[in-house]
């Protein structure tokens, strides 16, 4: 199985990749500017978290990626930004959070999906966000903490995750299942 | 897989030998892990090829110059020491933005080791680069959090390539592959320590005068965790140090006025650096810092703080 890591530009792209290696999985860090054939020859895609702020007009830089969410039929999980981008594109509101979040959050699970199977319904995560999303029409919320009341969805029609939150740091619990039960997800 | 030592320093090595050839390279040491360990797998791959270089900048720590040559001449290598301090201190004298003090830091070095590889006729520069480093530098869509001064602090003419095995690692498997390479224990677990040195501890305008200050004070933060350590009070963080802050407070010294700087300790936990929690030092032990640096530095400091911030929001080293 090969995953693609698309980078939106986080301090934490790079651990993503390391996370998926640990995970024993092949994962390549990609430009938001490859060209989608390129992105097609895997079996699962990554969007990076990055200090873009897809909501506020940075939506621009992120290349072809409107591109690989039309197209890319597999598991696809979005973090941080990726995940904002996700749920704009799919018709929400990226916007600045009113309670942003830097360091250690509580999460609170709502629903114990495929990607939080298996782990505790409130664990400790980080999180680095000035934005959140909203109102993301034919997602269904599955994590929130104190401030923030979208951390986690999922695409009701597609195989499609995000999370606010970064599971692929060391101090966030139960990351790397997190990783684990997403490539779970993927075929090969 | 979990980070393998072996197959890494194999592969390492046979890369390291077909970048450079027939050259000679030289490696910067700073007697940090990062540098150490990929010394160790350079002199494994070039043999007499490679010469060790450690530049003395007159903003390392108490002592560090010597132990340097002692811990990697225990470790069988050759070490060239070059006392450049007075350069760096007179270049970054009323310098306060932390990007210029790390570009010129950066450039500096370069011209040292532009020296050194000159007279080996050196055509490689070997550095301990890890990943961090770059990802804090910064380019394209990912921010510049801090130009690291071995990736974008170098200046963009430079006489010699870069070799960097360790690119892709972060500190703990830096650490696993010295421990590999037959490093000694206490180099493989030393603390971090950033590549521009003090210069990064003295906030805001630099002079000779603050970097002995918090020289002084980071020996005092060292000395009093590690017996704090020592006697089972508290597990060793990953990194501990003080900082010294503008910022002048109103003190009380023997009946008279004083009006000092202020010093911050610091002090965390972290695996690879890119995500941190600051440490719950016991009050006791921040309590016995204070009192040291308040009375051995008292004609400078009079106060000093705890930093509780984690990373994110703040970095490790506050510049």
């Amino acid at each position: 199985m090969k995953v693609a890591i698309v980078d939106f530009g986080s301090q934490w792209t790079h651990r993503i990749h390391r996370t998926i290696s640990y995970l024993g999985k092949e994962s390549k860090i990609l430009p938001v500017k490859a060209p989608l054939k390129e992105i097609m020859a895997y079996d699962a895609l990554i969007f990076s978290g990055g200090a873009i702020r897809v909501g506020l007009g940075d939506v621009d830089q992120t290349g072809n990626a409107r591109k690989y969410l039309d197209n890319f039929q597999g598991p696809i999980l979005g973090v941080c930004a990726g995940q904002q981008f996700i749920g704009l594109h799919f018709g929400g509101k990226a916007q600045p959070s009113p309670g942003p979040e830097y360091g250690k959050v509580e999460l609170f699970v709502d629903d114990k999906d495929e990607i939080f199977q298996g782990l505790p319904d409130r664990f400790t995560v980080w999180a680095s966000h000035n934005d959140e999303v909203i109102n993301t029409p034919g997602f269904k919320i599955l994590a929130h903490s104190k401030d923030c009341s979208n951390h986690a969805f999922k695409s009701l029609s597609r195989p499609i995750w995000g999370c606010l939150f970064h599971p692929e740091v060391e101090h966030t619990e139960y990351g790397s299942q997190i990783y684990a039960n997403f490539l779970g997800m993927a075929k090969r | 897989m979990k980070f393998d030592p072996s197959s890494f320093s194999q592969s390492a090595i046979e890369s390291m030998r077909r970048q450079v050839g027939n050259s000679n390279a030289i490696i910067a040491v700073s007697g940090g892990v990062d540098s150490s360990v990929a010394a160790a797998l350079a002199s494994k791959a070039l043999g007499s090829r490679i010469k060790c270089v450690f530049v003395d900048t007159g903003l390392m720590r108490e002592g560090e110059a010597e132990k340097v040559k002692e811990s990697l001449s225990s470790a069988g290598v050759q070490v060239e020491v070059i006392d450049e301090s007075k350069k760096f201190l007179s270049a970054l004298k009323g310098v306060s933005n932390p990007e210029k003090k790390r570009k010129i830091i950066g450039k500096l070095f370069i011209r040292a080791f532009e020296k050194a590889a000159k007279s080996f006729r050196a055509k490689f520069l070997v550095q301990g680069t890890i990943a961090p480093d770059w990802i804090e530098s910064g380019s394209g869509l990912r921010d510049t959090i801090k130009s690291h001064h071995n990736v974008g602090g170098l200046p963009k003419k430079m006489g010699m390539a870069v070799v960097e095995p360790l690119r892709e690692l972060y500190k703990d498997e830096v650490r696993q592959l010295g421990a590999f390479l037959g490093l000694p224990e206490s180099l493989c677990q030393r603390q971090p320590f950033p590549g521009p040195g003090l210069a990064v501890r003295v906030m805001g305008s630099i002079t000779p005068k603050k970097v002995e200050v918090v020289r002084k004070a980071c020996a005092i933060v060292e000395e009093e965790i590690e017996a704090a350590c020592k006697a089972g009070k508290m597990e060793r963080p990953w990194q501990y140090f003080a900082v010294l802050l503008p910022v002048k407070s109103v003190g009380v010294l023997g009946d008279a006025r004083a009006y000092g700087y202020t010093i911050a300790i610091r002090a965390v936990e972290s695996i690879d650096g890119m995500t941190a929690k600051a440490s719950a030092v016991p009050f006791e032990v921040i309590e016995r810092i204070s009192e040291r640096i308040t009375r051995q530095l008292k004609e400078h400091v009079n106060r000093v703080v705890y930093d509780a911030t984690s990373k994110p929001p703040g970095t490790i080293e506050w510049e």
